[in-house]
């Protein structure tokens, strides 16, 4: 490890994307994540790497793609109205299957919203806010060591599933100092490249983990890709079974690697009668609530989804078994509480503490909710 | 002294450009004034390039008019002919004795037969105060580099005109590639002593022999959309739409294999491929 | 010029035929461009060539060379990040005049402002083909489109003065009529370090050609270079066009290159530009 020092959340974001091996960034300013932009204007050409500001987020997600089939690992970072404007490439980059980073960090919303104030109004979008059925791997970090964490895993999990992968968190995270003690090295991932000569490459003939090997341009691999539904040539079909077989080897082989992509904390669960779900920043405030609980005397615990798409079924049903309440806490008017409440499926009842106006809630929040919601949570 | 005017005409790449800025430059160097004017036809394909020149102590026109030339330089004896309107009655006349034929005297594009016209000097004797017919390339292969000829040639017109060696000498040395000067001078030195030779003593300096050549029209009817264009370009109406709208090759014989087709293809459907020469005969007539 | 035979060569010739409509010039000039290729010598293993969305964009498809069929209008986004992420790679944009012009209108200008290293071929059919025939921002003045049914009152770009304000380093404009010319100009863009742009007019038979009564493929090549590349005229000459008369017809565009000049290649790496 490295001397501890403090780092703020959009720098390690920057740090951790260059020790996982980022060469590429093509970005758009957005409050509140043009630090990362900055960041890497500044850094990437030190590093031999690439750093271009393009028109807009759309172009910018265009050119990172560009650079992921040229060979680079590449990413690019915004926030909620950005966010908005990368979907149709989020799209492409699911169907031709190109390997990148995008950190979107929140902003209260809808539209202009609030620049400079956190939210988690985007984790649906980030799920479902391209077009069509498809896949989406999502991770949300809540610390600056997090951050860190999960922006190279976000790498790791991208470069071996040949999925755009997203990081989320929000405006506090993102303008937060914390003390961290960086990794000296980090475990990186490299994509697989074809082992048959050029001759007899098919581009979209994927291995048994449902993932393409993918060349660079360059490379010696002359090959087509496409936004089109296409067969195993990379060439457009029209035929639905090719379109049917595609979709669904694109959600399988997400679902293949699930086990390195799905990351759940979790803490006092053992003897708890009231589980608390939260993630990104409000879930510090909920680790907070806890500990305040516990030292009354309730018997409280957290589950906190690292990883929110693909959502941790299981992981979270393992979570509430047994307990008496669910806690639901979000900076938005309840967007995976939907999922809790599809996975707990009325077994327990579930609490929620949703604020949608741009404001962190804070442990006490949590704490009157617990109270209010289950007679004797709090002795 | 009023001016003079010199033709030059040759086929594209003969050097006939590089001969009238020698001469042009020379003129120069003679203190007189200098006017030039090109024209070039096809010249990358071998197609006719003439210059003008007229120098003197005051020159209005560039152009040399007709019947007024002093000197006709001709690389090409069907050049020569071609222009012989621009000569003076008792102008002289210096000609390369090489034959080129040139694509726009073709009768027939296809076997590239063309009645050349017979080199003779006396066919155009009575005109001309002097004729020279010098085997311009034979003297410059000699002197070891066949690029030369037309020094060779500069130097017999240099014959007919008032300028001293120094002024060519310098001439030469600024517009000849460089590492040739030495060998250009001295090919232009050989063009002032050569004589004129008879047309039947000029070796035969490596004209194609006459072919007949055949072309083959491909048409892969599974990429071709019959979309009719080919039809409407090719110059021999050796393709047609039939009656059901169809792609019919129906000419392959006249094709001349200008691959006009080919280029206007949207499809790459149509391939043209030389065929076997089916005719080899000698040269001209 | 390539033969065809040679040209076959960098055509995935098992995805062929292709899916363009018969008598679309778009083909000649795709085959113009593989001809430059050649011309120029490039190693097809380090050629990309990528397109947006639209008719002449599905072209890329059956190239053998690296290609890459991006979104609409944003080709030259990914073409960018190809270009800076892997710089010995020669690389070009297949772009519609509606997708270059419409859609992607931002995404053309800023990759010529920054000077980007790519060739940006732009076929102008004066029509949204593939969606089925609707007015685009080239479509003339009085033309008929079938979101123009009253004939097009807009007033077209000029792409080429377009990019050249946009600070492109090369810029031409050619017809598809003229293979050969274009096969020259196509080889000097893909030569030319910078972003090179070139217009090229290809006019679409089945919709435009067929809503504006300018018949199909052959008589519309050869209308283009009977009238001065004046795609009005013949128009002119078809129907009335209510709200020009033929006198105040916009004059030819020009054809040919029609600006060059050298500037910092932008490369996004350390040292700048080249
Ligand atoms: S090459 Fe093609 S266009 Fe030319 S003559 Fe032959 S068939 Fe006709
Ligand atoms: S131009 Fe090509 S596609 Fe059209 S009729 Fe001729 S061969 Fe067929
Ligand atoms: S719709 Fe028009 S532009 Fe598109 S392929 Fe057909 S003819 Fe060409």
């Amino acid at each position: 490890m490295n001397e501890p020092r403090l780092i703020r959340g959009n720098e390690a974001c920057a740090l951790a994307a260059i020790a996982a091996g980022c060469r590429f960034y093509g970005g758009y300013p957005i409050t509140p994540s043009s630090e990362i932009a900055e960041h890497m204007a500044r850094e990437l050409p030190e590093v031999g790497g690439v750093f271009v500001q393009m028109e807009d987020e759309i172009s910018s997600l265009g050119a990172v793609i560009g650079a992921a089939f040229a060979g680079a690992k590449a990413m690019t970072a915004t926030s909620g109205p950005g966010f908005s404007l990368m979907q149709e490439h989020i799209g492409y980059a699911v169907m031709a299957e190109a390997p990148c980073v995008i950190v979107d960090v929140m902003r209260g919303g809808p539209s202009t919203g609030r620049p400079t104030s956190p939210s988690q109004g985007d984790v649906m979008q980030a799920r479902w806010g391209t077009h069509g059925d498809h896949p989406a791997i999502v991770f949300a970090p809540a610390s600056v060591a997090e951050i860190f964490e999960l922006t190279v895993k976000a790498f790791v999990v991208a470069e071996r599933t040949r999925m755009p992968v997203i990081v989320l968190y929000d405006e506090v995270l993102g303008h937060t100092a914390e003390t961290v003690a960086l990794p000296e090295e980090v475990t990186v991932a490299d994509r697989r490249k074809p082992e048959v000569e050029p001759e007899a490459f098919l581009p979209m003939l994927p291995a048994n983990d449902g993932v393409p090997p993918l060349p660079a341009f360059g490379d010696g691999y002359r090959f087509h890709v496409t936004g089109l539904v296409h067969d195993e040539r990379g060439f457009p079909s029209d035929d639905p079974a090719v379109a049917g077989a595609l979709l669904r080897r694109l959600h399988a082989k997400v679902e293949n690697h699930r086990s390195e992509i799905v990351d759940v904390a979790t803490s006092h669960l053992d003897d708890a009668d009231v589980v608390i779900f939260a993630y990104g920043i409000v879930a510090r405030a909920a680790e907070e609530a806890v500990a305040m609980a516990r030292r009354q005397g309730g018997r409280v615990g957290l589950v906190r989804p690292r990883t929110l798409w693909p959502f941790p079924d299981a992981e979270i049903a393992e979570a509430v078994r047994g307990a008496r309440l669910v806690v639901v806490c979000e900076m938005n008017l309840g967007q995976m509480l939907l999922e809790v409440e599809r996975v707990v499926a009325g077994s327990v009842p579930i609490a929620a503490v949703l604020r949608g106006d741009g404001e962190p809630i804070d442990p006490d929040e949590i704490l009157a909710a617990l109270d209010r919601d289950m007679e004797g949570a709090l002795p | 002294m009023s001016a003079r005017g010199v033709v030059l005409a040759g086929v594209g790449g003969q050097g006939v450009v590089l001969a009238s800025a020698v001469l042009a430059e020379a003129a120069l160097r003679s203190d007189f004034e200098v006017k030039q004017s090109e024209v070039h036809g096809m010249a990358q394909r071998g197609g006719a390039v003439v210059s003008h020149i007229r120098y003197g102590e005051t020159v209005a026109s560039p152009v040399v008019p007709l019947a007024s030339a002093d000197v006709l330089a001709a690389f090409e004896w069907a050049e020569a002919l071609r222009w012989m309107p621009y000569l003076a009655p008792r102008g002289a006349l210096v000609v390369d004795a090489r034959r080129i034929v040139p694509p726009g005297a073709c009768k027939d594009h296809r076997t590239w037969g063309v009645p050349y016209p017979a080199m003779d000097t006396a066919t155009v004797a009575h005109r001309v105060a002097d004729v020279l017919l010098i085997d311009a390339s034979g003297i410059a292969a000699s002197l070891g580099n066949p690029k030369t000829a037309n020094s060779v040639v500069m130097g017999a017109v240099s014959r007919f005109l008032d300028i001293d060696d120094v002024a060519w000498e310098k001439a030469i040395t600024r517009f000849v590639p460089p590492g040739t000067e030495e060998l250009n001078i001295a090919a232009f030195h050989a063009g002032q002593e050569a004589g004129s030779v008879r047309p039947e003593a000029i070796p035969d300096l490596g004209l194609d022999p006459i072919q007949q050549r055949s072309y083959r029209i491909e048409v892969d009817h599974s990429w071709c959309k019959d979309c009719g264009i080919c039809p409407t370009v090719c110059p021999e109406f050796c393709l047609a739409m039939d009656h059901a709208h169809r792609l019919v090759v129906v000419d392959e014989a006249a094709c001349i294999g200008c691959r006009l087709c080919e280029a206007l293809c949207p499809d790459f459907a149509i391939r043209i491929s030389v065929g076997d020469p089916a005719v080899v005969s000698g040269g001209a007539p | 010029m390539t033969t065809t035979a040679q040209v076959r060569e960098h055509l995935r010739g098992w995805a062929m035929p292709h899916v363009l409509c018969p008598g679309c010039a778009h083909g000649i000039v795709g085959r113009a461009f593989l001809s430059a290729v050649d011309d120029v010598g490039i190693d097809p293993d380090q050629m990309a060539v990528v397109a947006g969305i639209g008719c002449s964009s599905r072209l890329v498809g059956y190239l053998d060379f690296c290609t890459l069929h991006a979104t609409h209008g944003r080709a030259p986004s990914f073409a960018a990040g190809i270009k800076l992420a892997r710089p010995e790679l020669t690389v070009a944009v297949f772009s519609g005049d509606g997708d270059g012009l419409a859609i992607g209108g931002n995404h053309l200008i800023h990759a010529a402002r920054r000077n980007i290293d790519l060739t940006v071929v732009l076929f102008n059919n004066e029509i949204y083909g593939m969606t089925g025939g609707q007015a685009a921002p080239t479509t003339s003045v009085g033309a008929i489109a079938s979101t123009a049914p009253r004939g097009s009152v807009e007033s077209p770009f000029d792409a080429c003065k377009l990019m050249i304000g946009a600070g492109a380093t090369f810029v031409a404009r050619a017809a598809a009529s003229e293979p050969y010319t274009l096969a020259r100009i196509f080889a000097d863009a893909l030569d030319h370090e910078g972003l090179s742009f070139v217009e090229v007019l290809s006019d679409c038979p089945t919709y435009f050609g067929r809503y504006n009564k300018l018949g199909s493929g052959p008589e519309m090549l050869a209308a283009i270079t009977r009238s001065d590349n004046r795609i009005a005229i013949p128009l002119a000459g078809k129907r009335s066009i209510p709200t020009i008369d033929p006198p105040d017809l916009p004059p030819g565009v020009e054809l040919g290159t029609l600006h060059r000049e050298h500037r910092p290649v932008f490369t996004g790496r350390a040292g700048g530009a080249t």
